[in-house]
């Protein structure tokens, strides 16, 4: 079956349409957005398998020739990163039948989030340029309908930002592409990398290259482009941040590391070094946020600004360790972003409130919860053998082999300010003096903290179990340093 | 054998412990604990006798084969003489706690699994060939006291001294790790003892240098090193048996035998040798001089673990000095490093002691505030006995194992300025004089712990509880460490031989190859050379001063008080919580205008300099069509019509001008022969003005933010850079076509294969169908999102209620 790397992409698509046609009956809804899922996370299972053995899975659509028609391709990165965001919207999603409410949920929630994974998976599988803009454009507007959803007075007055944001970024998007086609003369891809090389990438690619950062760079939320996402996530209900927390801003940066692995490497020494400097400026200003708020949504909201500038680090050093340690990274990241916003909600859930220091002694009445959240964040602080480790270790050694010592001992240092951010949480909510709570029913609680508490094992076992990852990594590192590889995927021949 | 699971038996361990707590309420858990390090207290044991012929074991596990990361245990002599002390001393502290923790009042099965963590942790430490698998324990180790000290939680002094602990050391930690990354690339190896093998090319590598600082800082902070010591007096809020356990015997030596087990690696620098001895002299002198200001026993005992800490750390730094004399020279360099490692055998027995002493008085008195004890002699009796004992094995008196170690340690000192190699020779003499009055500060403290406590006048009335002797069972650890002491000071060379010997060589392979190579014989009495008069006069001095110290101790307050290390700690702290948020305040403005400029800010000075950079820019005429008349006149009206929106008083001016650029973008369409975006763009235009025009009565008045000049100038620049940005790069990009484009494609294949007669429909419905698909998602979710955005308005009240429903 060739086209099987379309399925994660049509099956939640499908099952939205679907899903519109009666938003009113709750549990029909959620019944059928869980089996979406559950069947989109099996198809990209056996997905990923057939990447495993076979390769890079590549299809251009409609039967025309590449790189005429669109094509769509799966390689091992973007098969890893499918299957972690289908895994999350499928645990947010449980999470939100004791969370979001019934209003919500009658007003096309579940929709809205099959289209926005719509959009997710196909910007993570497509190989066509422009069509990356397409799929931006069904993840933003599913977005745009998840942080207006309810009209809550604080939720409108943030989304209309964010949606200024994006609808601006969109337009530089498209003129961007535009420029490139104007010097190029296509869209895939494959033949972008194959074009650029033949003209050894003169200063209008360089430019051009740039601008890509700079788009690519405002959806992921880099210095100087982030200053749109803190108050703009912190809106929505838990379970929307924990998805846009854990998959939005990744496709900004998978599509950054697409571009600046595939075809703008021909000048590493201009591009590649801004974006280091620019990932670098991008842990600072993260950091300082983490540290700055008592807001637990902001706290957490703000590490993902850190992570991203640590991924992209990673990828600005284009060695094999620390291309790597950024797959890795990436992955880990959108694991336990997620368990994180989801286990904040359950705190917040508890303690009505999101200020830390109205909260605290929760470890008493609730023990396991606070474990549970000890791990997730010793594991999001890169402590061994947590899912954070591997990867950091992997940048670090890539950063120090690149001979860029200050920046490793930087990202070293980050980790530093990671763990004493979400450190804090723990401190301020769950140790001190036990402050009133009205404790939720068992029901609701176990709704809430049992997708968190899953979440969060899958990411000690990523950790733990790094050797079985690793084949897996290094598939997708050396698809990211051999673009060949992908080239030949797609347009075949030599 | 596969010892390397001995270093998990009490993490296993450690996850029965909460359901024997929960299951067995009529025993204390610490019991079922005990069993723990007493077993592998005896498993340790096995190993003694051949590794003290100098034979070593390796076991291990893979973790991740394929980064050849694993977790390896190698047991040589230092890796044993650790693991014996964690076992050792632990069994000695559970069953201290078992007495000093009450089983109804205090939540002990979260107590012991800590406990247990860190003794996994530690045996790690110690036992870890793999740099990776050491750091994994090392921050293990950060983790279980960061719980520890934390244990009761509740107070605040507590939650300080966890974080403050965990910073520092977690700190250190990282750093460390950075190190060992930078080892492993320079030795390609993550293997200690594969790296030893390699140590003399490692030298000349560039990174040499910075490895070895920044595995320093791993062990300076553990250790509690100046000036990272500040963590280690706030850690003292942990049980007091936490603190006799990490605090002093095990967990601050792991600095210690970090930079034990390195120096064979970096033995070879000056800067190892300059840093390690003069940190720690430094840290042997400011420990032993700020002990005298504190009031709080385990205050006391904290700052003289810093500086014995320190000792010990300055005799490692002289020990490598060997590597540069080699052994043929009869210098005293060689020494050192046995020194090193008696005096952290002995200090292991008196400090442990000492802090079980203080937990029992703290225990039966109700406080630890040496203001208000004294005269405890008389009702306690056997802790004051194990107390002089103790006290006087740490001022270096005979006869108790303190003696012995001093005395080596001075003479080590005394040697250091016979060394003529990185201007020791010079500075030299500064070691010594420093050595001295650093002891003679000991002395002090040593006396003024254990006579202020117990002798002079008892204070009953100052005491939260009637002070009595502590019951048996808590009296058997510290009664066992106080025999010890006096036991080793007796029969040195059984320790020397069995214990100490074998780590050396682990130490110093360079020197030697088997214990049995080492002739050092440990004796009490060398006569009357020049280590004994300066013992005496520590003696004669140190009674002096603590005799009239009730007369300059006030002069510690004399210190000014902001410029301590403890402060600038507080400091960070408070910038990174109320500094951080003050400044993010600043430019976190919540105003997206505000955002918008800095972004389009970033975006026009990166991409217009890269354009200057790379010299992109270009322009060609060759291939536009020439400028018509009417052309020139709609561009005119497009700009009048913007500059009309952005200066207009009214909004609805500002609509019409709106349009009237949106219809003028049209026409240019029509004049360039694109009919279908022509008639697309009219729609568009059509429709968004007479949505505006509905929406216009709702909207509220005009309201033009920050008409200041500045500001609007500001904009004015950000928006002009913007325009001439995107024209620049337009410009440039439309004048470099390098590449033909593949439309050409289309136009071959259009008739033949897609059967259509309009190239622009059959790109959009059959080349790039999938496009069109998703753009028409797009537009069903924005219907979506519309209808939601009309029909549901909920408050946060209704919210609130609504979640208690369910």
């Amino acid at each position: 079956m060739i086209n099987l790397l379309l399925f994660p992409i049509l099956l939640p698509f499908f099952f939205a349409m679907i899903l519109m046609l009666f938003p009113k009956k709750i549990l029909a809804q959620r019944t059928v957005a869980s089996t979406a899922l559950v069947l989109t996370f099996g198809v990209t299972l056996v997905l990923l398998y057939k990447v495993k053995t076979n390769g890079i899975q590549a299809i251009t659509l409609g039967s025309w020739p590449a790189p005429f028609g669109i094509s769509m391709v799966s390689d091992m990165l973007s098969v890893l990163l499918v299957l972690s965001s289908t895994l999350i919207a499928l645990l947010v999603v449980w999470y939100s039948f004791s969370s979001i409410g019934k209003d919500r949920e009658s007003f096309f929630y579940y929709p809205g989030i099959l289209f926005m994974l719509t959009g997710v998976n196909g910007a993570f599988t497509t190989g066509d340029i422009f069509n990356m803009f397409v799929f931006f454009e069904v993840l933003l507007m599913s977005s745009y309908l998840l942080i207006v959803l309810g009209g809550e007075k604080g939720q409108l007055r943030e989304s209309i930002k964010y949606i200024l944001v994006n609808v601006i970024s969109s337009a530089l998007f498209v003129v961007t592409v535009a420029y490139l086609y104007s010097v190029i003369g296509t869209l895939n891809m494959a033949d972008i990398s194959v074009k650029i090389a033949q003209i050894d990438q003169p200063g209008i690619i360089t430019v051009i290259a740039v601008l890509f950062l700079l788009v690519f760079g405002l959806k992921g939320a880099i210095f100087p482009l982030y200053f749109w996402l803190p108050s703009s996530y912190a809106a929505p209900p838990i379970p929307v941040l924990a998805l846009f927390g854990a998959l939005l801003t990744k496709v900004g940066v998978y599509a950054i590391m697409r571009t600046y692995t595939l075809f703008f490497t021909l000048d590493q020494g201009f591009t590649h070094e801004m974006l280091m400097i620019l990932s670098i400026l991008t842990i600072i200003a993260g950091c300082i946020g983490a540290l700055a708020y008592f807001d637990v949504k902001k706290i957490i909201i703000y590490n993902i600004i850190i992570a991203v500038g640590v991924i992209l680090f990673g990828a600005s050093q284009m060695n094999e360790a620390a291309l790597m340690g950024s797959v890795f990274y990436l992955i880990h990241d959108i694991l336990i972003k997620g368990a994180l916003f989801l286990l904040i909600g359950v705190i917040i859930a508890i303690t009505g409130t999101s200020d830390l220091r109205k909260m605290g002694g929760l470890i008493k009445t609730y023990p396991m919860l606070g474990w549970t959240y000890l791990i997730a964040a010793f594991g999001l602080a890169g402590i061994p053998p947590l899912s954070g480790f591997i990867g950091k270790l992997l940048i670090v050694q890539g950063g120090f082999e690149a001979g860029n010592l200050w920046g490793s001992i930087l990202i070293l240092l980050s980790s530093l300010a990671v763990l004493l951010s979400v450190i804090r949480i723990f401190i301020y909510a769950f140790w001190g003096e036990t402050v009133e709570i009205k404790p939720l029913t068992r029901q609701h609680y176990r709704g809430l903290f049992m997708p968190a508490v899953i979440l969060v094992a899958i990411s000690v076992l990523y950790g733990v179990g790094s050797e079985w990852l690793v084949p897996y990594m290094s598939d997708a590192a050396s698809v990211l340093l051999e673009p060949a590889l992908y080239i030949k995927a797609v347009l075949g021949g030599a | 054998m596969s010892f390397v699971y001995f270093i998990f038996i009490p993490m296993l361990a450690a996850l029965v412990i909460p359901f024997l707590y929960k299951k067995v309420r009529g025993i204390h858990t610490g019991w079922f604990v005990l069993a723990v390090p007493v077993i592998l207290f005896s498993l340790y044991t096995t190993f003694l006798s051949k590794v003290k012929n100098g034979e070593s074991f390796t076991s291990s596990f893979e973790w991740i084969p394929s980064l050849n990361i694993s977790v390896t245990s190698y047991i040589d002599g230092l890796s044993l003489l650790f693991s014996l002390l964690i076992t050792g001393i632990g069994s000695l502290v559970v069953l201290y706690s078992i007495f000093y923790l009450d089983k109804t009042r205090e939540q002990l099965h979260n107590f012991y699994v800590y406990l247990l963590l860190f003794m996994t942790a530690m045996l790690g430490v110690v036992q870890s060939d793999h740099m990776i698998s050491l750091y994994f324990f090392w921050e293990l180790t950060s983790i279980s006291s960061f719980l520890l000290i934390g244990y009761w939680y509740k107070r605040d002094r507590s939650r300080f001294g966890a974080l403050k602990s965990m910073m520092i050391t977690v700190f250190g930690g990282l750093m460390m790790l950075g190190g060992f990354v930078l080892l492993s690339i320079m030795g390609d190896t993550y293997s200690i003892r594969e790296l030893i093998a390699s140590a003399p090319e490692l030298g000349n590598h560039e990174w040499f240098v910075w490895s070895l600082i920044l595995i320093l800082l791993g062990a300076f902070t553990k250790s509690a090193q100046f000036p990272f010591y500040i963590w280690l007096p706030d850690a003292m809020e942990a049980p007091t048996p936490v603190s006799a356990y990490l605090h002093s015997a095990t967990m601050v030596k792991a600095g210690l035998y970090l930079v034990a087990r390195f120096t064979p690696i970096f033995a070879s620098s000056e800067w190892w040798i300059w840093l390690v001895t003069g940190i720690g002299l430094l840290t042997l002198f400011w420990g032993s001089f700020f002990a005298l200001k504190q009031t709080d026993l385990k205050g006391i005992l904290a700052f003289s673990t810093v500086s014995q800490l320190g000792l010990i750390m300055s005799l490692l730094g002289a020990g490598a000095i060997s590597f540069h004399t080699g052994i043929e020279e009869d210098s005293i360099f060689k020494y050192a490093a046995f020194a090193a490692i008696f005096h952290l055998v002995n200090h292991a027995t008196f400090k442990g002691s000492l802090f079980m002493i203080a937990g029992i008085v703290d225990h039966e008195t109700g406080t630890r505030d040496i203001r208000k004890l004294g005269g405890l002699m008389s009702m306690m009796p056997i802790s004051f006995t194990i107390a002089l004992i103790g006290s006087f094995s740490m001022a270096g008196l005979p006869p108790f194992n303190g003696f012995l170690s001093k005395e080596m340690f001075l003479t080590g000192m005394l040697s250091i300025q016979d060394f003529n190699l990185f201007a020791f020779d010079t500075w030299g003499i500064l070691f010594p004089i420093i050595a001295w009055i650093a002891s003679v500060f000991t002395f002090i403290y040593s006396f003024y712990f254990v006579f202020r406590t117990f002798t002079g006048k008892h204070k009953p009335d100052l005491l939260p509880k009637q002070a009595h002797e502590a019951p048996i069972g808590m009296l058997i650890s510290p009664a066992i460490l106080g025999s010890l002491v006096v036991a080793i000071f007796f029969i040195p060379n059984v320790i020397g031989d069995v214990l100490v010997k074998p780590a050396v060589v682990a130490i110093q392979p360079y020197l030697y190859d088997v214990p049995e190579d080492i002739h050092i014989h440990i004796k009490a009495w060398h006569g009357p050379n020049i280590e004994l008069w300066m013992t005496i006069g520590i003696v004669l001095l140190g009674y002096l001063l603590y005799a009239t110290l009730s007369k300059w101790q006030p002069l510690y307050n004399k210190f000014p008080q902001g410029f301590t290390l403890n402060r600038l700690y507080d400091t960070m702290m408070f910038l990174s919580e109320v500094g951080t948020n003050r400044l993010t305040r600043f430019y976190m403005t919540g105003f997206i205008r505000s955002y918008l400029v800095y972004m389009f800010t970033g975006i026009v000075l990166l991409t217009i300099s890269t354009v200057f950079i790379k010299e992109a820019f270009d322009i060609s005429f060759a291939t536009l069509a020439p400028i018509r008349f009417y052309e020139l006149i709609i561009a005119l009206v497009l700009i009048a019509g913007t500059l009309t929106i952005l200066l207009a008083k009214s909004r609805l001016t500002s609509i019409i001008a709106l349009g009237a650029v949106g219809y003028s973008v049209a026409l240019f369409f029509v004049i360039f022969n694109a009919p279908d975006l022509a008639l697309t763009q009219l729609v568009i235009e059509t429709v968004s003005v007479a949505l505006f025009l509905l929406a216009f009565y709702h909207l509220p008045k005009l309201n033009r933010h920050e008409n200041r000049m500045k500001f609007r100038l500001g904009n004015a620049l950000v928006a002009i850079g913007v325009g001439v940005t995107v024209t620049i790069v337009a410009l440039s990009a439309h004048s470099q076509k390098l590449v033909p484009s593949i439309s050409s494609y289309y136009e071959k294949t259009v008739y033949k294969e897609a059967g259509g007669g309009n190239i622009v429909n059959v790109i959009l419905v059959d080349y790039r169908g999938f496009d069109t698909l998703f753009e028409i998602a797009v537009l069903a979710i924005a219907s979506l999102g519309i209808i939601a955005l009309i029909q549901l308005r909920l408050t946060k009240k209704k919210e609130v209620n609504r979640i208690e429903d369910k």
